[in-house]
């Protein structure tokens, strides 16, 4: 099959024609265009498996991972674009500062209680495996910061990324900085409020992630706060394991 | 000194840490202590590196699940796979250590699957006598680093992210000094200079065609290590994993984790036989990889191999609820990228290269080199796999070994009273040469010369060499290599991937010379290493590791004998704890 690529790049929109006999995705395509077309074509890409999340971009119009994303469902032409809301370094690869200082305003790393003195168990059914489980997922790709409307107005909202991350340490019960945490996803101007629920970071996450169901628990978690002070769960007593046992 | 020099971006640190993988972060998290300025560099975005592909699991010896388990077994395993050419210094450290690593880990947030009882649950793997892998699900890698990459993040490490390292420095006495590199995003120098500095930059299996790695696998910073006079040692060891994915064509290569097969998964011949029990009957599909990978060679030789040359794997008996929760994401790569659903049908795996076990020489206590101030650890090192690396023993490896290379960096550095003196003239030429390949007219396209050294190394040092061939490969691999001073980019500097090619290139083609040479002196077959003109193990060939260096070319260096209270380990012919196990049932 004949296919258009339609690339917008640093210096304008550039059209590729590509026989696409060899090629399943559209990572495939932009390495034959590289390789054989125009060696300046600048894109990321790393694992070409879909786990490390480099290779986020818009796709005839909706945020997607060029590894993942198959030609078959693209039709004849094929329009590449970089990810919106993050400034653009060159063609298809954009400026990732943002995001990253996004996920560390957050305090994105745990903060063991101080009784904490040995790994916990986490039965495999528990609640607190579910709470670590949705956290696991997330591969820092982009796309839902790409794909949030809210971003257009409030370029400083912290976005679904690192929204997402503050829910699941919040609800790990190992974690000794909620407030802390509480009080950054809290600010009127770049937390969760601004959020108005569209769902399109749900739509584009590659993972199957849903932030907007993280940043809902995180307002209700700041409603209770603000109503019934600090009255709210007890957080449950952990179960320690021995050093030796594993 | 020049003005281009004097004005150079320039950055000091106690400890540079070169690569942010799983390796570089644990050695920069151990190095950052109150009063130590630490720095960081990767070639990719932080949270990319290769590291997050390693699927199956981290080998400790916990004996959670099989408690005859202990370090005793996990060192025999790992010498018994590595065909005693390993170092058992090194070999011992890591076998005792790796269970507090993993532990660790979770007390910097990650918490691995569990038994019901609420241990660490331990998966069985190729060759390990017991189920020895700590694993969360089939993501394991990810796992591991992004839990290094927050703590990386919540200690003060200066994190620098696309930036590409041309050139270790050194001083006068030989000792590091720093290196020059630029960042991708700008295409501008940056000087760093460093009192100790830890290479961990992984491996080189992009310099094979069909191949499970990433792109960043460039083998940067061995070539880097090399030319900086660091000992290369075992560079002929490349793995082959024994199955990767095969079809459709854009996905060749892609690893098959062997957690199919440590869960029950079974491998089968065109003709609908196991072929397995005959190669092993022992160890069978969980035999070691070199000797699966070359069974499903062997087979696809013999005119036994499926559709598109490989093997199928079948997993479809242990039922789909069992495959998606232990499995979820080869469930999820089979269905999406080759539309085969793995609960249903079985599926075609083939060999590709996986994992160099060769590299930088590094000693087992600090992981220093031969280069004073200069640490390695990680795929970049040599050492601990031999000749054929345990599956599970690499994420184990980065943990055990980037510790102690970030504290050996520690140590050397709070010895030293500042960074040693970088050389004015020696950084202006090194940027005379990065720069050069943008005034070459009508050179080389670095992508045409990787994908001809690609077909090289897969044609004349693959899975399956012999002398001839292998003096051929390396005929066309120096006529490449000439061909290759003339490369040429056009575009900018700013984040121009021609450019960043070319020194991919240039590493590659440098390691790719070691590997040839390597293979040609070990003149017998040996774990990953299989030569059709010698095609048995030689014990007078065991006692040494070929070592290469600019300098001296190829040696022979004695492997360092075990002491008793080690070599008796082996002398029942089994594993300590499959002997404890049989003694126990004998009693019963």
């Amino acid at each position: 099959m004949q296919v258009t690529v339609r690339v917008e790049r640093s210096t304008g929109t550039a059209s590729y024609s590509v026989d696409t006999k060899a090629q399943q995705t559209v990572l495939d395509v932009l390495f034959y265009i590289q390789n054989e077309l125009d060696e300046t074509l600048s894109f990321r890409c790393s694992c070409r498996v879909g786990m490390c999340g480099s290779c986020g971009m818009v796709i005839n119009g909706k945020e997607g991972l060029a590894c993942r994303t198959g030609l078959d469902r693209l039709g004849p032409v094929v329009t590449l674009q970089p990810m919106r809301h993050q400034g653009r370094i060159k063609d298809l690869v954009v400026d990732m500062g943002d995001f990253f200082s996004k996920y560390e305003a957050v305090r994105p790393y745990l903060t063991p209680r101080p009784e904490v003195q040995d790994p916990i168990v986490a039965s495999p059914r528990s609640k607190l495996r579910e709470a670590i489980d949705l956290g696991l997922e997330c591969i820092s790709c982009g796309l839902c910061l790409s794909a949030c409307d809210v971003m257009t107005a409030v370029p400083e909202f912290l976005g679904p990324a690192a929204l997402n991350r503050a829910y699941n340490l919040i609800a790990d019960v190992r974690d000794d900085a909620r407030d802390r945490r509480l009080a950054v996803v809290g600010q009127a101007r770049s937390g969760v409020w601004q959020c108005h629920t569209h769902m399109s970071c749900v739509e584009v996450c590659p993972k199957n992630i849903a932030p907007t169901r993280a940043i809902a628990q995180l307002k209700q978690k700041l409603i209770v706060r603000r109503f019934m002070g600090h009255r709210e769960r007890p957080i449950p007593k952990l179960q320690y394991i021995v050093k030796e046992g594993g | 000194m020049s003005t281009q020099v004097a004005t150079l971006e320039s950055h000091t640190f106690d400890v540079l840490v070169i690569g942010s993988g799983g390796a570089g972060l644990r050695a920069a998290v151990q190095a950052s202590v109150p009063g130590v300025s630490v720095g960081i560099i990767g070639k990719s975005l932080l949270g990319k590196a290769h590291t997050v592909m390693a699927e199956g699991g981290v080998a400790a010896s916990f004996g959670n699940v099989d408690r005859w388990d202990g370090w005793e077994t996990h060192f025999y395993d790992t010498m018994r796979s590595g065909h005693f050419i390993n170092d058992y210094r090194i070999a011992e450290k890591f076998a005792h250590e790796a269970t507090e690593r993993v532990l660790e880990l979770e007390e910097w947030g990650a918490v691995f699957d569990r038994t019901p009882d609420g241990k660490i649950m331990q998966r069985p793997f190729g060759a390990h006598s017991f189920r020895r892998l700590a694993h969360i699900g089939d993501r394991t890698g990810m796992e591991l680093l992004r839990t290094l990459q927050y703590k990386a993040i919540s200690q003060d490490i200066e994190i620098f992210q696309e930036v590409t390292v041309t050139k270790l420095l050194k001083d006068e006495a030989g000792r590091i000094a720093g290196a020059l590199a630029y960042y991708r995003a700008t295409g501008d120098f940056v000087l760093f200079r460093a009192k100790a500095v830890v290479l961990a930059t992984g491996g080189w299996g992009k310099l094979y065609k069909v191949t499970s790695n990433s792109w960043e696998s460039t083998g940067d910073g061995g070539a880097l290590a090399y030319r900086a006079g660091a000992e290369m040692m075992d560079m002929e060891m490349v793995q082959f994993h024994p199955t990767g994915m095969v079809w459709p064509p854009g996905v060749r290569g892609l690893l098959v984790t062997e957690g199919v097969r440590g869960e029950g998964g079974l491998l089968y011949n065109s003709e609908g036989e196991r072929f397995m029990l005959q190669y092993d009957p022992e160890r069978k599909e969980l035999s070691s990889r070199d000797v699966v990978a070359r069974s499903i060679f062997k087979e696809v030789q013999a005119g036994r191999g499926t559709p598109h040359g490989g093997a199928w794997l079948d997993i479809t008996h242990k039922g789909p609820e069992f495959i998606k929760r232990k499995l979820p994401g080869m469930y999820e790569q089979y269905l999406t990228l080759a539309d085969v659903d793995i609960t249903k049908e079985k599926f075609e795996v083939a060999p590709t290269c996986h994992y160099t076990m060769g590299g930088v020489r590094a000693e087992a206590e600090t992981c220093a080199t031969n280069i004073p101030g200069l640490f390695a650890a990680g795929e970049v090192a040599c050492g601990l796999h031999g000749a054929n690396r345990l599956g599970g023993n690499s994420l184990a490896d980065l943990l055990v070994f980037g510790r102690r290379a970030g504290e050996g960096a520690l140590a050397y550095a709070r010895d030293v009273a500042e960074a040693s003196s970088v050389n004015a003239q020696e950084i202006e030429t090194e940027m005379a040469r990065v720069m050069a390949p943008f005034s070459v007219s009508h050179g080389e396209n670095p992508f045409e010369i990787h994908e001809e050294l690609q077909d090289i190394m897969s044609a004349h040092a693959g899975i399956v060499r012999s002398g001839p061939d292998l003096e051929k490969g390396l005929a066309k691999l120096q006529a490449l290599t000439d061909r290759a001073t003339n490369m040429a980019v056009s575009g900018s500097r700013v984040y121009n991937p021609g450019w960043h090619a070319v020194f991919d290139v240039q590493s590659m083609l440098a390691l790719a010379e070691l590997i040839f040479r390597g293979a040609l002196a070990r003149q017998e077959s040996r774990g990953a290493h299989w030569r059709t003109d010698y095609p048995d193990e030689l014990p007078e060939m065991g006692q040494w590791n070929f070592v290469q260096s600019i300098d001296e070319g190829v040696q022979a260096v004695p492997v360092p004998q075990m002491p008793k209270e080690l070599s008796r380990l082996f002398e029942r012919g089994m594993a300590p704890g499959a002997w404890t196990k049989q003694q126990e049932g004998k009693e019963n």
